[in-house]
């Protein structure tokens, strides 16, 4: 039973992936490695964890999600299609001109969004505070969070960690996607910020460290999230950028790049066929 | 209603008032409870009260997401801390997505700030806000218009800054001139040589500098524009056809504030010859209140001479 619950979530994942680079491919821009690395969590958050209501995005009960790195939106987007909050021939029209679907998450204009997000440090803080509402309102709902290993560089984030630790916010959980690169570089050419799950502790989190691409480890880690009271929780998550992709994976070329025609049929053929 | 005096006190009282009838009206703080005199708010209502420490960014994306759930959080800090600190937070995070979130500045100019010096005294703040679009700007002139913009404040939908002061700023009004919004309001009408529009916790220099004026045989019509943004573009215009001469009075500086607003208003539907008092683009330092607005050129004195100066043109 685990199995093909696991096997399930895997195969979503690889169909998303796909998405996302005929998507990127379609519209002619985008960051399509910084969605592969997110995109397994993602996909345990929207097709296994999270308490939502496609037909009803406002409900008031729902677990909430901010994707704080902004830039890997193309993963959502197709999270939330999959999920029926809008319909997929929105992808064409991604960062073009009247669409929905803007080139960084914007609350107002595309369904099942939580919160605008894009540019980075911010979406921690903007978790806390609904974390405290729901709280203050007695509502059993779990805000998540992904952000960007390279975004933990912004002095917003560790702001909102001493935050949330003050509040005991333990229907917060963060996850950090850390595939050791950012736009510039690798994180460590960029600034000192390893090492990265040894800060959480330190900042009174309840922190686990896990295989990013792990289903089992990315669902168990949430499991125990949820079974801890008083801290706020943080799960590091070890990753790859461009994962799934042979010629993507770990190559920073990628962060913002479009895959050409036969890189889209190399895709095809990778995650499994075209789904389409 | 609560006891209170100066334009902090005036906050916190509109705040209690609010939060008895309506539980969606939080308080955040950074490490600003005790600035802001919200003691008592804290103390009554300690489940909704959020404390973010010396950190605005978080303070203002805290409020973000408590709004993002239906809640109506009030930020109270340091003016130039909420919109030069935590800039982007209140422009992408408030303003973009139109949260009902109400941003509670103090220590607004030079007034404000004074002993403190310059990185207490805020002449920017008005102007940083006033480019963002959604953000709902108002400017009362004591605490008793304080009291009523914050209620006013919560009555409209979306975000808000509201331009408070340090306590040390002088009752112009009687406590029973409700603050409305969005609207002028005819403070002194003597006569139509020139108009003087004001803003803010100087109105009382204002009010002399135009009984002043009257004394001297020139008969003006003061103006409290207490709602910057949106400004009353109608009200303001039917003025300046009236007197054809403006002058500006605020505690900022003169560039993107009261000035900038009148002089947009005037070009677009009234070109009238103006002067501007106010900070002249530069940084104050440290100094008794009244002191310091009449050395960076914002006595009465200065109201008159630049009035005279424009009708003798």
């Amino acid at each position: 039973m685990e199995n093909a619950r696991t096997e399930r979530l895997q195969k979503i994942a690889n169909q998303m992936r796909l998405e996302v680079v005929r998507m990127v491919h379609n519209a002619g821009d985008g960051h399509p490695g910084p969605c592969m690395s997110a995109m397994d969590i993602l996909t345990c958050l929207y097709f296994d964890q999270m308490n939502i209501r496609p037909e009803d995005p406002k409900w008031p009960d729902r677990d909430r999600f901010i994707l704080s790195k902004g830039h890997a939106c193309p993963a959502l987007y197709t999270a939330l299609a999959y999920k029926g909050y809008f319909s997929k021939a929105e992808f064409d029209g991604l960062r073009s001109l009247g669409s929905i679907l803007q080139g960084h998450p914007t609350l107002q204009k595309t369904p099942g969004l939580d919160m605008t997000s894009g540019s980075l440090g911010n979406g921690l803080g903007i978790a806390t505070g609904m974390a405290i509402a729901g709280k203050y309102c007695k509502q059993d709902y779990y805000t998540y969070v992904i952000m960007g290993d390279g975004e933990l560089q912004e002095g917003s984030v560790w702001e909102a960690a001493m935050c949330a630790k003050k509040n005991s916010l333990d229907h917060l959980i963060a996850f950090i996607d850390h595939n050791n690169w950012q736009s510039g570089g690798s994180v460590t050419e960029c600034s000192g910020l390893l090492p990265v799950r040894e800060k959480w502790e330190a900042f009174g989190w309840f922190t686990q460290e896990i295989d990013g691409h792990n289903i089992d480890e990315i669902l168990g880690a949430i499991e125990a999230a949820k079974a801890q009271k008083g801290q706020p929780a943080a799960i590091v998550a070890r990753t790859v950028k461009g994962k799934g992709l042979d010629y993507m994976e770990d190559d920073n070329s990628w962060h913002k790049r479009v895959p050409d025609d036969a890189q889209l049929e190399r895709a095809i053929e990778l995650l499994g066929g075209d789904q389409k | 209603m609560m006891k209170y005096s100066g334009s902090r006190e005036a906050f916190t009282a509109a705040l209690l008032d609010i939060a008895e009838k309506d539980d969606r009206a939080m308080l955040v703080s950074a490490d600003s409870l005790k600035a802001m005199r919200a003691t008592k708010f804290a103390e009554q209502y300690p489940d909704r009260y959020v404390e973010c420490g010396i950190s605005e960014q978080d303070a203002v994306l805290v409020a973000s997401g408590l709004a993002s759930c239906g809640l109506v959080p009030f930020v109270g800090t340091y003016g130039g801390f909420i919109t030069m600190r935590a800039c982007e937070q209140m422009r992408t995070y408030c303003a973009y997505p139109n949260m009902n979130v109400k941003l509670i500045g103090i220590n607004g100019g030079l007034l404000g700030g004074e002993r403190e010096g310059v990185t207490h005294q805020f002449i920017e703040d008005l102007g940083i806000v006033r480019t963002i679009p959604n953000i709902t700007v108002l400017t009362p002139a004591d605490q008793y218009q304080v009291y009523g913009a914050v209620k006013a404040a919560m009555e409209i939908d979306g975000p808000v800054y509201v331009r408070c002061a340090s306590g040390r700023e002088p009752v112009v009004y009687d406590e029973s001139v409700p603050f409305t919004f969005g609207k002028i309001r005819v403070l002194k009408n003597y006569g139509d040589d020139v108009a003087i529009f004001a803003a803010g916790y100087l109105m009382n220099r204002a009010v002399q500098a135009a009984e002043d004026l009257k004394a001297q045989g020139i008969s003006a019509t003061l103006v409290d524009v207490s709602t910057l943004k949106p400004i009353d573009e109608q009200g303001v215009a039917e003025v300046l056809a009236r007197c054809k001469r403006a002058v500006t009075v605020e505690d900022h500086n003169v560039i993107g504030g009261l000035g900038s607003a009148i002089a947009e208003t005037a070009a677009k539907l009234c070109p009238t010859p103006m002067a501007f008092i106010g900070v002249q683009d530069r940084f104050a330092e440290s100094g008794a209140a009244d002191a310091l607005l009449d050395a960076y050129g914002m006595s009465a004195n200065a109201i008159v001479k630049a009035a005279k100066e424009l009708c003798s043109r």
